[in-house]
């Protein structure tokens, strides 16, 4: 045996079990699909109520997400508490996004209050260099590296749109197609993953009553 | 076996904790000594023991005072949860150096 047992390695491999279920690839990609979604509502509807009629179709998803990951993945999965270090991590992940989140809201309204002087160009890029930023974030504190793949998808997809759109090819800064391609890929790898695991873990394991185990 | 009387050299050997040194139970406390509890379910797909084997090893540290198995009921259904105990912590951490030391010191 010439590999190392490594802890680092061993904790990596216990949070990487317990969120490896696809559901979260899954949920993503129903977020990003409003991305694609939205230009079409927004010209019948408005920007206020295309952006509302999505709540209840993301509350939707994040209610069946739920409902399967009880019901499908935990008994098959089971249930682990994290260690400190992990817990610290997530914690230190969790003010990061925070302040990520903080840029994106600052940066957002310093471009609607000058409005006319920020081009559209320069804020869809900048916007696809924050996403890609916040997935990078998080795919280092989480150990999750298809992250890294998805804000690059994400990053792609606000550049590649704009692209489209300047060049007459797409309609709605070309975001239909490219957060639709996006949101595609998040939930096709997300329903693979989940397939993977309810396949190879076909019947959930019925704990054994003690005096039998 | 060691026999520590046959070569003074392997001596340390002898000291290796018996109960830790088992390759199913040093990967279940490995990964118990990484979080600070996990259900029977976790531990299983984790390891790839069956049932009954992990059951026996549980059994054996249990009764060596380094873990904690804390039996409940979720509903209906009988939940299991084991977590190392700072004993268990304390051994571990022991094992891990002696067998540094010992490896250490082994003539090449």
């Amino acid at each position: 045996m010439s590999q190392k047992i490594s802890l680092k390695g061993a904790e990596r491999k216990v949070f990487s079990t317990a969120i490896n279920d696809g559901l979260w690839d899954i949920l993503l990609g129903c977020f990003f699909l409003i991305f694609a979604l939205a230009p079409f509502l927004s010209t019948r509807l408005g920007d206020f109520w295309s952006s509302v009629v999505f709540l209840p179709f993301w509350l939707l998803v994040f209610l069946i997400v739920q409902w399967l990951r009880k019901h499908m993945v935990t008994p098959r999965v089971g249930v682990v508490k994290f260690g400190q270090a992990r817990r610290t991590k997530l914690r230190k992940f969790a003010v990061v996004m925070l302040a990520v989140n903080v840029i994106v809201f600052i940066f957002g309204l310093v471009a609607a209050m000058s409005f006319g002087r920020v081009t559209g160009q320069i804020y869809t890029i900048t916007l696809g260099l924050i996403f890609l930023i916040g997935f990078s974030v998080a795919a280092y504190f989480l150990d999750f590296n298809r992250l890294y793949f998805y804000g690059l998808l994400v990053g792609l997809s606000f550049l590649g749109g704009e692209w489209l759109w300047a060049r007459g090819y797409a309609s709605h800064h070309g975001f239909p197609i490219t957060f639709g391609t996006t949101a595609g890929i998040m939930i096709l790898v997300g329903l693979a993953v989940f397939v993977r695991l309810l396949r190879d873990n076909p019947a959930p394991i019925e704990e054994i009553p003690s005096e039998e185990a | 076996m060691v026999s520590p009387q046959a070569d003074p050299q392997l001596h340390p050997l002898a000291d290796i904790d018996q109960v830790i040194h088992a390759p199913a139970r040093l990967m279940v406390l490995t990964y118990l000594y990484v979080v600070e509890s996990a259900d029977y379910v976790f531990l299983i797909r984790l390891t790839g023991l069956t049932w009954g084997n992990l059951a026996t090893h549980l059994a054996k540290l249990e009764e060596a005072g380094y873990i904690a198995i804390n039996k409940e009921f979720k509903g209906k259904k009988p939940h299991t949860t084991i977590s190392l105990t700072k004993q268990g912590r304390s051994a571990f951490r022991e094992y891990k150096k002696s067998l540094q030391q010992v490896l250490d010191d082994l003539p090449d």
